[in-house]
């Protein structure tokens, strides 16, 4: 058992408008010539971690330095990019955007993001396994605060996960978010497993369990929270014993 | 017993991808072509019940999934981890590096004043990791310490000042609760660049102060090429077996020593020295820096 963390906020952007079978969300503006190349999951990571700020009411000076940890997942964020450079749609300094890491790269970058990091890649399990990663580091005081980053896009690649029925849910709903943990109290009950996968609204791979923090939030499930994934026939689960602070279910 | 399954990987199975995108109709490709594809087939080769995870800070993965795998048995989530990194060489790779121009035409020379530019090496690295009471007398060694830090200056190239490196670095020997003075040994990321090594041999200056001087570092790279996300664990696995067997590989091809780079290279030959505690370092794309310490076993 670890100690279960504090949830301070959560920025969570879910794609409305159906292109192709897909729930896009577009390609975010972002004023600066830094953004004119990056690629659309890097601007809906910076749109997620907005978000996040103005759930908090926080500024960004509030997250910038060493103290906070930046922990990214994705199962399938980076494969628009990698199509781009393989087809040749894109030149070759479009390699760097074909890394899974660039996009926390991009946050950390515009907002001073200098602390402890890792990036998982896999669907809700990665992303439960990275909230749980969080509280191990928010335990041990090696940061004061975690956000865990999550970006699924699919709308370049749609015709490949066509293919792929069994593997992923329909419909593909895009998605990113990005949850602010803190230390907290209680305690943190994570459990792994194997199983058939359960069935969801959407298919959202690693923003699935961002996706369910925002709905337990809004009180459409009561009682403690409990978040749970599956990918690749594996399950995962986290229990947060006693509500997180400042939290109670509506 | 739960044993996971944690690896780190730069590329993770983009050649399965070019494959899908040339044609191919078959189904497992699109499965294997997502990062995380060569984690799942390991962990269902081995019969794993445990987690399967796999990370990817590019060129520090294999540092990562170390961390990571601590991690796991730390919080009781497994009873033994496999952990470690890989990659593999494609077209994905070569025309990508190419692209940024950080590839050679010349030998690998970490650390030497005509340094310029890295070659990609294949490689696996994996060790098996358990709690200290259950790893029996058999060890290779203990994990003692693990430190990230991010860069946040650039999404290709390394903070000119190597601040992240450095400040992973501290973060390491803290988790490890040691001071530089314990440290023999450092196995550094040494890739030579002409900007990693000269970034490297500052940072560790600054972060190990004297001591620095009287620390004997090397780099594999120049014998068996930048092996990305293998590159931390293949070097983890080699600090240990240098406590071991008493001997410090050399870095190939450094010759003549660049004067910003004044440290205590091992050069020409293995050295006949049995470091107990080492600390390796890695630098990855993205501004990832992460440090590891580790104990030869006794």
């Amino acid at each position: 058992m670890i100690t279960a963390p504090s949830i301070r906020a959560l920025g969570l952007l879910r794609g409305t408008a159906d292109r192709g079978g897909v729930l896009s969300l577009g390609r975010p503006e972002r004023e600066g010539d830094r953004f004119r190349r990056a690629s659309r999951e890097c601007l809906l990571a910076l749109a997620a971690v907005d978000a996040m700020l103005e759930d908090g009411v926080a500024s960004r000076a509030t997250i910038a330095g060493e103290r906070t940890a930046l922990l990214y997942v994705t199962a399938a964020a980076y494969v628009a990019s990698n199509r781009d450079f393989i087809e040749r749609r894109a030149g070759g300094t479009h390699f760097a955007y074909t890394a899974p890491v660039v996009v926390p790269a991009e946050v950390a970058i515009e907002f001073a993001l200098t602390g402890p990091y890792a990036i998982f890649l896999g669907g809700a399990p990665a992303t439960l396994r990275a909230m749980a990663h969080a509280a191990g580091l928010l335990e041990r005081d090696v940061c004061d605060r975690a956000l865990v980053l999550a970006v699924e896009i699919f709308e370049e690649c749609a015709d490949l996960y066509a293919r792929a029925p069994r593997l992923l849910g329909r419909p593909l709903v895009e998605a990113a978010g990005c949850l602010w943990l803190e230390r907290g109290r209680g305690e943190l009950g994570v459990e792994s497993g194997r199983g058939p996968r359960r069935s969801a609204p959407g298919e959202m791979l690693s923003c699935g369990p961002l996706a369910d923090l925002a709905d337990w939030r809004r009180g459409a499930q009561a009682g403690p929270l409990e978040l749970s994934g599956w990918w690749r026939g594996e399950t995962a689960r986290l229990a947060w014993i006693e509500p997180p602070a400042g939290e109670s279910a509506a | 017993m739960r044993v996971a399954v944690v690896v780190g990987t730069a590329l993770g199975g983009v050649e399965e991808g070019e494959k899908v995108l040339a044609g191919s109709r078959r189904r497992r490709r699109l499965r294997d072509a997502l990062y995380d594809g060569p984690g799942h087939n390991l962990a269902r080769w081995l019969g794993s019940r445990g987690p399967v995870v796999t990370v990817s800070t590019a060129c520090a993965s294999g540092a990562t999934a170390l961390a990571v795998g601590a991690e796991l048995l730390r919080r009781g989530e497994a009873d033994a981890v496999v952990a470690g990194g890989y990659d593999i060489l494609c077209r994905f790779v070569m025309r990508g590096f190419d692209a940024l121009r950080s590839m050679t035409r010349d030998e690998v020379r970490p650390f030497d004043r005509r340094r310029s530019g890295l070659l990609l090496g294949e490689a696996a690295a994996l060790v098996l990791l358990a709690r200290e009471r259950d790893a029996g007398p058999a060890r290779l060694g203990t994990l003692l310490g693990y430190g990230s830090a991010s860069d946040a200056s650039h999404i290709a190239a390394p903070d000119p000042d190597g601040r992240g490196l450095e400040r992973a670095i501290r973060a390491a020997l803290r988790d490890a609760d040691i001071g530089p003075d314990a440290v023999d040994f450092v196995s550094a990321h040494g890739t030579g660049t002409p900007l990693n090594d000269r970034i490297e041999t500052a940072v560790l200056k600054r972060a190990l102060g004297a001591r620095a001087y009287a620390i004997p570092v090397n780099s594999i790279k120049a014998s068996l090429g930048h092996t990305m996300g293998a590159a931390a664990a293949l070097e983890a696995i080699m600090c240990l077996q240098a406590s071991r067997h008493g001997l410090i590989p050399p870095t190939l091809h450094l010759e003549e020593p660049d004067p910003a780079c004044d440290l205590d290279y091992v050069t020409g030959e293995a050295r006949v020295l049995r470091p107990r505690i080492s600390l390796s370092t890695s630098l990855g794309f993205g501004g990832c820096n992460a440090a590891l310490v580790l104990e030869g076993a006794p």
